[in-house]
């Protein structure tokens, strides 16, 4: 198949031109309820932040500067990027019921609501106090968020995989490949094509000529 | 280093060795609960002797067909563990034979799985491990990719040309010019009646168009520019601090 069309398979399907981000993740059940096709909403004005740019990631501990939770801090569960989100866990809840069905009364939980970027800010990581935050380039060149209060830096919270997997705990399976096959090196540089070297390798001999075409 | 090792310690899929023993004693439960097999009529009779012969090879396994199903041990699982997609750093050092027979295990686990996947909707269940897919398409995709680039490298260096087939900038009938890429024929073009009535230039009464047209693309994109710089007007009006910083940049 050809390099454009696998390429265009593989890329996810484009949001629509006034779509609203919400806290829930396109293609789920919930945000096909709340978003329709089709929907028109206002337009939400949002701070024009670059990915460079970006400093809070899941897994940060972050405080809480306004709000009903002001000045505690928690670890933040969720990031919404397009809105300058960051959903922090069990500070700024409300409560609603969830799970209604026809035999049971709903379940009464708390619920956590966004903050925006400028409603939070990153913790140093020894003093436990908000400090601004920049990103400045270590001696041996590693781009790391620096506290401009104290100077430190504050390490990149743990990256966890979506689906769950720890590598070091993983155990191969039956059509898994071991670590020492997956990354033994066997490819030689070589003038041949990828066509012509497997042709060798098989033993195939061409013997057919083509006949005289013209390309035009 | 140690997080590359880490990572790549996910395993990835070379399912080269599956081999299914013996005879399956019915013909139930490829992958899902409830599924039955459903032999062509050639093949019934012959089928026949299975249900009753437990440890006899039947038609149905013997050609091959038990490669379209997964491991009989993880049929009527809810969900089947799998590693990581091949990663293309991982591809790039691998040689052509292997990225060819790699190729063909990535084909058959992907039938396997799309027939796992037809069966599921015919059946109204969710597919075990629908990722499974993606991360089969993916390492194919990437293998692609690195063929690619390794003809595209020895291209540059036999001829100083990346795009496999020649081509050059034409216009067509409208005035508007274009790149037109080489078609193989097996006649010149002198003969070619069907290339012959291609026009391949444009006669004076078309150059009114083509100015309307170069009048509409300005217009268009002047409105975008507009459009932009009212955008941005706007963004700087709701949040104050982006003026200040554009200005002092």
């Amino acid at each position: 198949m050809r390099l454009s069309a696998l390429l265009r398979l593989a890329a996810p399907p484009k949001l629509p031109k006034g779509y609203r981000h919400g806290t829930w993740r396109p293609g789920t059940a919930a945000e096909r309820l709340r978003n329709p096709p089709g929907q028109r909403r206002k337009k939400i004005f949002v701070e024009p932040i670059s990915r460079e740019d970006w400093k809070v990631f899941r897994g940060d501990t972050v405080q809480v500067l306004t709000g009903k939770d002001a000045g505690k801090q928690g670890m933040v569960t969720q990031v919404v990027r397009a809105r300058n989100w960051v959903v922090v866990e069990g500070l700024n809840t409300h409560y609603r019921y969830v799970n209604r069905d026809a035999k049971y009364s709903s379940t009464y939980i708390a619920s956590e609501a966004p903050l925006l970027l400028n409603q939070i800010s990153l913790v140093d990581p020894e003093d436990r106090k908000p400090t601004e935050v920049d990103w400045r380039y270590t001696e041996e060149g590693e781009r790391v968020r620096v506290s401009l209060r104290t100077g430190r830096i504050i390490p990149l919270p743990l990256w966890q995989r979506r689906d769950g997997i720890v590598p070091e705990q993983w155990i191969d399976g039956p059509k898994d490949t071991s670590v020492d096959d997956a990354l033994d090196k066997t490819y030689t540089p070589s003038l041949k094509t990828f066509e012509e070297e497997i042709m060798d390798a098989m033993g195939i001999v061409e013997t057919r000529r083509a006949k005289k075409s013209y390309w035009y | 280093m140690a997080a590359a090792r880490a990572i790549a310690a996910l395993g990835r899929r070379l399912a080269g060795s599956l081999r299914l023993s013996g005879a399956r004693p019915g013909l139930m439960a490829a992958g899902l609960p409830g599924l039955t097999l459903n032999p062509c009529h050639k093949n019934l009779a012959q089928a026949e002797p299975l249900c009753h012969a437990r440890f006899l090879h039947a038609t149905l396994p013997q050609k091959g067909l038990e490669e379209f199903f997964d491991d009989p041990k993880n049929w009527g699982e809810k969900t089947v563990k799998s590693g990581d997609a091949w990663n293309i750093k991982q591809l790039r050092a691998k040689s052509s034979q292997d990225l060819h027979k790699l190729w063909y295990v990535l084909l058959k686990e992907k039938n396997m799985l799309l027939t796992l996947e037809q069966e599921s909707k015919r059946q109204q269940k969710p597919m075990p491990s629908p990722e499974r897919l993606e991360k089969v398409q993916k390492s194919m995709k990437n293998i692609d990719l690195v063929v690619r680039e390794r003809e595209i490298a020895l291209r540059l260096l036999q001829t100083g040309h990346e795009k496999p087939v020649p081509g050059e900038w034409r216009n067509d009938f409208l005035g508007r010019t274009y790149w037109y890429s080489y078609k193989e024929w097996p006649i010149p073009w002198y003969l070619n009646k069907k290339y012959q009535k291609r026009k391949f230039y444009y006669l004076p009464h078309v150059n009114r168009f083509i100015r309307l047209r170069l009048e509409k693309k300005l217009r268009l994109r002047n409105r975008r520019q507009n459009l932009e710089k009212k955008k941005r007007k706007l963004l700087e009006k709701k949040f104050p601090h982006l003026a200040v910083k554009s200005q002092s940049q």
